[in-house]
């Protein structure tokens, strides 16, 4: 059978279920790097120049961990998912820079997702990645259908039941530590995290930021807690039309949150991350109106869990300060 | 009206020559005081802290503007993959902050839109007469054509005169000699007498400069005070520099040869399909491009500017060292903690390793 490798980096946390079930619908078998660790982190900060920001050159240490287990890797060059609302270049450079930057990759299956070009244009690409596979149109065709109907489950899941990403994939894949499933239920402060799903749902990058809210007592909420149209309204009214694909998860959801008077936000970004020096302002900004406390954590391969957790504890006790002093 | 604009390089000739033909009286152009470290500091300070250089200069720029009195302002917008498309959603937001009332008109940079350029200029000029406008465009190209001509000189001058500084000396005065001209006669036979003046400039008959090539985010390319005249003390180390990039080309092509199915960047973009497939937003896949044109045109290395943060000029430092044709390159990312002493000595030890190359070729 053949395996297709999947980095755990980026848009894995959004797209991971559906490609899944699109590979495994086609006879092949889809194979996930680890969660990220010190080899990788140093295996991909070793090979990036340095000005590249942290989750990239995540993603290239995850690659270098899964270069020898797999027959292809599967890297999508994401430019738009329509509205001409576009990635970060680097999402749009990811195929080529691996080539450059990790030369004994297996080869890699590196699909251009452009929905302003039409549906056409993506049937196309999507038909040619499935001919690695597969001869038979039909099949390819049904492997798509049940992949989009994954996808639709998955981000349904999350919003229904108001659980992160994480806790979705960990149900699907079924694994050993089900301590992350127990239902969230505290009435202490609730806190808007808000980022991209590749900073706020991987621990090595975050120092368990997540966990380490609910263990404070904190009742966290994510952007993909909330459904996807409610993010797009919010962006709208807050930035109008958008010019990121991921502007809802960021724009939408602080301004999602901020109406849905949470006690507070925290968004978290990595260093260098060029639309989010954009778009957190916009939020920012926003939150300032509201009169709403407003935490911006940068991230980047130097901050210290240490760190981290005094900033969380400081914000903490000032909103709940805050909080009782209001009310 | 009171329209207020951004500086890059000498695009602001543009402007100014628009208004000479076509001020009316009723609207007025405010050309900010040339970008300067107060510019900067004012960009820095309301700007988001990662925002790139570009973001912090042009804010710097239109802040100096509305200081002023502009109630119009003019900014350059991109649909596609850098942030250029997010710059005037927040810097509305940053100058209302700040109390000014001015209203934004953005110029979209990252298509073919002669229609709308000329769309807002006839806005701008309370329904000028399209001949007038039409008259004027090509007089304000003319300009624009003749600085940049100019530019190509000096670059081949300033490396091979035998007393540093009479170039640019030559030089300073023909960008104001021309930015006075009158009509496109005027500004044709300047530049035609500057070009000579470059050209009887006393050269070292020895020298032998090596070859540089230019690459890089366009801003900080064509922006002398973002990239701290790095052509001026690369022309002050004896070098040679070459840069595709201009303000003329792009409206040479972008507006016009772009429409007849002419790409300036065809051969750039082909050259770099090897390494990289696609465009990846502003100008990361022609600098990739660039590097391997001017290898295999023999130049001695490439340096390539950026902002720092820039995300497609990152993909592109990540590309550029892996391509088989090899030429040194020399990466500067800008920003605002850059000090020039730092730039010129990065550059010195990259020229010596140029020229240490050479030799050991010719051996």
């Amino acid at each position: 059978m053949l395996k297709v490798g999947i980095p755990r980096a980026l848009s894995y946390y959004q797209y991971f279920p559906a490609w899944k079930v699109f590979f495994e619908a086609l006879g092949a078998e889809a194979v996930v790097s680890p969660l990220t660790n010190k080899a990788i982190f140093a295996a991909g900060n070793s090979r990036a120049v340095a000005e590249t920001c942290l989750p990239v050159k995540l993603f290239f240490g995850h690659v270098i961990s899964l270069a020898d287990k797999c027959d292809y890797m599967f890297i999508p060059a994401l430019r738009s998912l329509g509205r001409k609302a576009y990635y970060c270049s680097k999402f749009i450079g990811l195929p080529d820079m691996t080539r450059a930057l990790v030369p004994e990759c297996p080869p890699i299956l590196d699909p251009e997702i452009d929905l302003n070009k039409g549906r056409r244009g993506l049937y196309q690409t999507i038909y040619s990645l499935g001919s690695h596979f597969s001869s038979d149109k039909n099949k390819i065709k049904k492997a798509v259908e049940q992949a989009e109907k994954a996808h639709l489950a998955y981000r349904k899941e999350m919003s229904d039941r108001g659980i992160t990403p994480i806790q979705a994939l960990d149900e699907t894949h079924r694994s050993e530590d089900k301590s992350y499933l127990e239902p969230d239920v505290s009435r202490g402060l609730s806190i808007a995290v808000i980022g991209h799903q590749y900073v706020i749902y991987d621990d090595y990058v975050n120092h368990r930021l997540i966990s380490r809210l609910r263990d404070m007592g904190v009742r966290v909420f994510t952007p993909e807690m909330a459904e996807q149209q409610a993010l797009d309204v919010a962006m709208t009214k807050l930035g109008g039309a958008p010019h990121w694909s991921f502007e809802a998860d960021i724009v939408g959801a602080g301004e999602y949150y901020l109406e849905g008077k949470v006690d507070g936000i925290i968004s978290v970004a990595v260093f260098g991350c060029g639309p989010d020096s954009m778009m957190i302002d916009m939020v920012r900004h926003r939150a300032r109106g509201f009169r709403t406390p407003f935490l911006h954590l940068s991230l980047d391969e130097h901050t210290s869990e240490g760190g981290v957790l005094t900033r969380l504890e400081a914000f903490l006790d000032m909103v709940k300060r805050r909080r009782r002093v209001c009310a | 009206m009171r329209i207020g604009i951004p500086h890059c390089g000498n695009a602001y000739v543009i402007a100014e020559a628009l208004v000479q033909k076509l001020g009316n009286g009723k609207n007025e152009l405010i050309i900010p005081p040339p970008t300067s470290h107060r510019t900067l500091d004012l960009g820095v300070k309301y700007s988001p802290v990662e925002a790139c250089l570009p973001f912090k200069l042009t804010l710097g720029n239109l802040i100096e503007a509305c200081e002023l009195g502009a109630d119009t302002l003019i900014h350059a917008r991109g649909t596609g993959v850098c942030r250029l498309g997010y710059y005037v959603k927040e810097q509305e937001q940053i100058i209302r902050d700040l109390g000014y009332d001015a209203h934004f008109f953005t110029l979209d940079v990252s298509q073919n839109r002669v229609k709308s350029i000329m769309r807002l200029i006839k806005e701008l000029t309370n329904d000028a007469p399209w001949s007038k406008i039409i008259s004027a465009f090509s007089f304000a190209m003319g300009k624009l054509f003749a600085l940049d001509e100019m530019e190509k000189v000096i670059h081949k001058v300033r490396a091979v005169e035998l007393e540093k500084g009479r170039a640019n000396q030559v030089y300073r005065q023909a960008v104001k000699a021309i930015s006075e001209a009158q009509t496109i006669r005027e500004v044709r036979n300047t530049a035609k007498e500057y070009v000579k003046k470059l050209g009887q400039i006393p050269k070292d008959p020895k020298a032998d400069p090596v070859k540089v090539g230019i690459v890089g985010e366009v801003f900080v390319v064509l922006d002398p005070f973002a990239n701290m005249d790095i052509e001026m003390e690369l022309g002050k180390l004896g070098v040679e520099v070459e840069r595709t990039m201009s303000l003329s080309r792009w409206v040479k092509y972008r507006l016009f040869l772009n429409y007849l199915g002419i790409d300036e960047w065809e051969q750039v973009h082909k050259a770099a399909l090897p390494y990289l497939r696609r465009s990846v937003g502003g100008d990361g896949w022609e600098s990739v491009g660039e590097k391997v044109v001017y290898a295999r045109d023999g130049y001695d290395g490439v340096i390539h500017l950026a902002p720092f943060t820039c995300m497609p000029e990152i993909v592109a430092q990540n590309i550029m060292p892996s391509t088989e044709e090899d030429i040194p390159v020399l990466t500067i990312l800008y920003d605002e903690q850059m000090a020039k002493p730092g730039m010129i000595t990065r550059l010195e030890a990259f020229v010596d390793l140029l020229k240490f190359r050479r030799k050991r070729r010719r051996k």
